[in-house]
């Protein structure tokens, strides 16, 4: 598998999801404003160029690779301007990271289904998957103006990710198997990445924001902070005042989501734009500017970025961030600001602030996904969700249309979960079963099941005279929509006797309760709708976060065995699949084996979905070009940065 | 005197000590710990944590650590060192976030001060003064008004209105060009013009009750025998006022400077927050959600030293001012 330049043929086998996100692929083709900007002859920035002549900087030749990454704009842009975009106050470093720290080995195409060239030129794979070969481009230069080689690659992954003091296990995406991969520098632009068992999976991995480790530190500036290349490096921590050479090192150098990453202006990375005022605590804004040794031209060699700075203002409050958005003083923003409720407010008010609105394809499959602990620590409880015909009745019992028309405005169809239609992965079984609305059915159900008897309100008594009654966490200050949906169902259930309480409460403690296994239910958007490979936690107990359905079971799985409790069958054959499905590299049978996967997901039938995810949106200033009009929102896309920001620009 | 102030600063030495472990639990005391609630954090934007990068974090902050090595680690190295240990999320030493922040907040606090005492305090005796006139009603009706308004809301209306019908921006503490500009004297100018808005804001519902407090007490004063008496006695009505009922009615004020200090820190967050002041406040409430102890516990430590020192200095001020009041 190997690809010269981003728009070449590109030959695609089998499964072909362009059919998918039509919209995402033609994107830039319903941009309405006509070609401008064909008279640009300028190869660099202005500012750039003056002082390139000044002597203070050199010739751009010098500046980008022998054979840099030719982005195939749209249009091509005009150098200058300022994207404003906001922050909140605290945690908000992925804010900065989707938009500029997208320069990982390889990326994203817009559609989210393929991986292209980015740091790396082209790849080997070898047939069993146990080998990457990524060349790299010549001449390619850090921010500072040092050369990116090999052994930068080399020093972050066997330095730095694999030293144990600085990481106490390797970072998830360079591990198979419980074995991390080795780096090994072949020459100064080629590197080979080897692992113990087959990981086809590695490339999409390093697409993702957490597979950025091995371009993440330059070896030239993140050394003096290393033991192994600075034997004076106890002076260095000592003068800093901080306890251990780790923690200096993640002050200077960062790591991909901490708030440090972008809190010094010092460290050269291989981004855009660069820091110029970082994002420590007390900053009220981060400024970042243009790498003048950016590595990516346009389709006529002009290099990118086209805009000179971002400016990130950081705000404590949300309805400050509104009011900025319909002042028209945010130039992209979809970040805290693409709630459901915000959408009146911000369609309203755009001609006002001069911006439209773009779609964002959510990544995920489940608005609402119902997680009953089926590993409850109550032997009864657990009894009585780990009934298949159970949780079919609950399936049966709920409204859907009611919940998509009152809480998603109708804009959402009953869904259980699975990949979302249009995916070439579509389960009909998975995504349809136990759907309809069927009180009587449920209730028969119940009944077969010995919750025939009722008290005097109407509720269900298990065989033991308990109330057949469960609480279900959910997050109100997160996703106020499901509180919403819950309390419906809450309705729905109580017709067909069941009693539920929604149990609303803060996040940390829904984070600890799922720790400890001590939920009766819970709630989440369930993921896997675009990424099924990346984040299967609704098809096999696979997160130990997130599979709220069987927190111990993920254990196990994630422990090889060592921890938690041991699965069911049905399970452990997902899971045995899932791996095969990670070590397959092609396309085509990686999908059949998936197939499987979902097959026995639905048999098993574990969460209870209401409806499809719904889609998210973003504001855009009109005079903001090149932004695809249509593109996914998700973590493992990083949006808007695989959008590509720096060929972003402000027509005049 | 002096031997009450030294008695008075001895004794804070072991009340510090006391609050500080007592901050230090109630930070600990609400499910999880940073660890968890970043990985929440994050989640909200469905965001992942690499879950071996989760389990590194815990022990690289000792979050696996009883709480009373915690806390004996945190505040031997302020006794000892004066060092106020890492902020967990920022990964900066907590005395490089706290100290400029704290001064923007003094600054705020004692102009809002200022103003509220400066509106509030001649209100109050006109109001007493005119009892039952129309300009007393006015008035009253005025700082009822004020008083039922929160704060947060005033703040938001004024910059929706700013922001949609002018098109200006309000909310920060300098313009664009002075936000990361060392001090000079522009920059305190800019500062100046920046600072009243927020100043109005907060002063609004301070000045309506201070107005209702000092219209009471000298209502109460206006009618002892010691004011007839100087009025036999054929002193002016100005003069009179100012010398007696007014000083004597100064003095629930002036106790209550020692809650005024911490209200600093704590009393204007949410104003802080909607107009995106660079204050203490908004810091300090960020700390407590994501349970970065370290930078929280100095905040709660600050605060809890500043209502001690508060409340010696009101205690002074009220031995200076009431002769009725002593101190042995």
């Amino acid at each position: 598998m190997s690809r010269d330049t981003e728009h070449g043929p590109g030959e695609r086998r089998g499964l072909d999801r362009r059919d998918m996100l039509k919209g995402l692929a033609g994107a830039a083709a319903l941009s309405a404003i006509p070609h401008a900007a064909s008279a640009q002859t300028a190869k660099e920035a202005p500012a750039l160029a003056k002082l390139a002549a000044e002597g203070k900087l050199p010739p751009l030749a010098e500046r980008v690779s022998a054979n840099p990454l030719v982005i195939a704009v749209e249009k091509v842009g005009r150098y200058g301007g300022s994207l404003r975009r906001g922050l909140r106050g605290s945690s908000d470093h992925n804010g900065i990271l989707r938009m500029v720290g997208n320069q990982g080995l390889v990326r994203w195409n817009l559609a989210f289904t393929e991986v292209l060239p980015n740091v790396a030129d082209k790849w080997e794979v070898n047939p069993n998957s146990t080998e990457f070969t990524f060349y790299l481009r010549k001449g390619m230069k850090w921010s500072d103006g040092k050369p990116f080689t090999a052994d930068d690659i080399v020093f972050s992954i066997e330095d730095c990710a694999k030293n144990t003091e600085l990481y106490k296990s390797p970072p998830s995406p360079i591990v198979i198997s419980g074995q991390a991969g080795t780096a090994t520098k072949i020459d100064e632009t080629t590197v080979k990445f080897t692992f113990a068992s087959p990981y086809a999976l590695f490339l999409e991995q390093m697409a993702t924001p957490l597979g950025q480790h091995p371009t993440l530190f330059a070896k030239h500036y993140c050394s003096q902070f290393h033991p192994k290349y600075n034997p004076g490096v106890a002076d260095l921590v000592k003068a800093a005042n901080l306890s251990d050479w780790g923690t200096l090192f993640r002050n200077k150098c960062g790591d991909i989501e901490i708030p440090s990453r972008w809190g010094n202006a010092d460290k050269p990375t291989l981004d855009p734009w660069v820091i110029k005022e970082p994002y420590t605590g007390g900053a009220t804004r981060v400024v970042m500017e243009r790498n003048p040794y950016f590595w990516q031209v346009d389709s006529v060699g002009n290099q990118l970025p086209y805009i000179d700075r971002l400016t990130f203002s950081i705000s404590q409050d949300v309805e400050s961030l509104m009011l900025d958005a319909i002042s028209g003083r945010l130039d992209i923003q979809e970040r805290h600001l693409d709630t459901l409720q915000n959408k009146p407010t911000l369609s309203q008010n755009m001609q006002k602030g001069g911006y439209r609105l773009i779609e964002l394809v959510n990544s995920s499959s489940q608005q609402v996904q119902i997680y009953l602990n089926m590993t409850h620590k109550d032997a009864k409880m657990r009894e009585m969700f780990a009934n298949k015909e159970f949780r079919k009745a609950l399936s049966l019992g709920m409204n859907r249309k009611e919940i998509i028309d009152l809480v998603y405005l109708g804009q959402s169809e009953p869904h259980q979960t699975g990949p979302r239609p249009g995916h070439p992965w579509y389960h009909e079984g998975l995504s349809k079963q136990f759907t309809d609305f069927d009180p009587g059915q449920a209730n028969a159900i119940l009944d077969k099941l010995g919750y025939a008897k009722k008290d005097a309100g109407g509720i269900r008594l298990r065989p033991d005279g308990q109330k057949v009654f469960f609480a279900i966490d959910v997050i109100p200050t997160l996703y106020p929509d499901e509180v919403d949906a819950l309390e419906l169902v809450k309705r729905h259930w109580a017709e067909i006797g069941v009693d539920i309480k929604v149990n609303t409460i803060e996040r940390a403690l829904y984070y600890t309760r799922g720790d400890n296994n001590d939920h009766d239910a819970a709630v989440w958007p369930g993921p896997g709708g675009l990424d099924p490979m990346l984040d299967p936690r609704d098809y096999l107990a696979q997160h130990t976060q997130g599979s709220r359905y069987a927190i111990p079971w993920a254990q196990w799985y994630v422990s090889s065995g060592k921890d938690g409790q041991e699965p069911p069958e049905s399970q452990k054959q997902r899971m045995k699949l899932y791996d095969q499905a990670r070590a397959t590299a092609d396309l085509q049978k990686r999908g059949e084996i998936m197939k499987q996967v979902f097959d026995l997901t639905a048999d098993a039938f574990e969460t209870i979905g209401i409806c499809l995810a719904v889609n998210a949106f973003g504001i855009c200033k009109n005079n903001l070009q090149n932004v695809p009009p249509k593109y996914p929102n998700a973590w493992s896309w990083p949006n808007p940065g695989p959008a590509l920001p720096q060929q972003f620009f402000f027509a005049t | 005197m002096l031997r009450f102030i030294v008695k008075r600063l001895l004794w804070m030495v072991p009340s510090l000590i006391v609050v500080s472990f007592l901050a230090f639990v109630l930070i600990q005391l609400p499910p999880g710990d940073f660890v968890t609630t970043y990985i929440a954090t994050l989640a909200a934007s469905n965001e992942v944590v690499d879950q071996n990068t989760a389990a590194d974090l815990r022990v690289r902050f000792g979050l696996d650590q009883p709480m009373i090595v915690q806390y004996f680690k945190w505040i031997s190295g302020i006794v000892l060192r004066g060092d106020f240990g890492l902020s967990f999320e920022w990964q900066q030493p907590v005395s490089d976030l706290i100290w400029e922040r704290m001064a923007l907040t003094l600054v705020l606090t004692f102009s809002t001060l200022l103003a509220t005492w400066g509106i509030a305090l001649p209100i109050g005796v006109f109001s007493a003064v005119k009892k039952y006139s129309i300009g007393d009603y006015i008035v009253t009706f005025f700082s009822f008004l004020g008083l039922a308004i929160p704060s947060f809301l005033l703040a938001l209306v004024l910059m929706y209105v700013a922001a949609v019908e002018f098109g200006q921006e309000v909310g920060g503490l300098f313009s664009e060009q002075y936000l990361t500009a060392p001090w000079s004297i522009g920059k305190v100018i800019d500062l100046l013009q920046h600072l009243w808005i927020p100043v109005i804001i907060l002063a609004v519902s301070g000045t309506a009750s201070l107005i209702r407090v000092m219209r009471a007490n000298m209502l109460d004063e206006l009618n002892r025998p010691y004011v007839t008496t100087a009025r036999a006695k054929g002193l002016s009505e100005f003069h009179l006022l100012v010398k007696y009922p007014v000083r004597l009615a100064l003095n629930p004020f002036i106790s209550t400077i020692s809650w005024l200090l911490p209200n600093l820190v704590s009393g204007s967050i949410i104003v802080a927050i909607v107009l995106s002041l660079p204050t203490a406040g908004p810091l300090l409430l960020q700390s407590l959600m994501s349970q970065d102890m370290y930078l929280a516990g100095a905040f709660v430590l600050l605060i809890c030293a500043l209502t001690l020192i508060g409340s010696l200095i009101s205690d002074i001020l009220l031995a200076l001012v009431d002769p009725r009041i002593r101190l042995e």
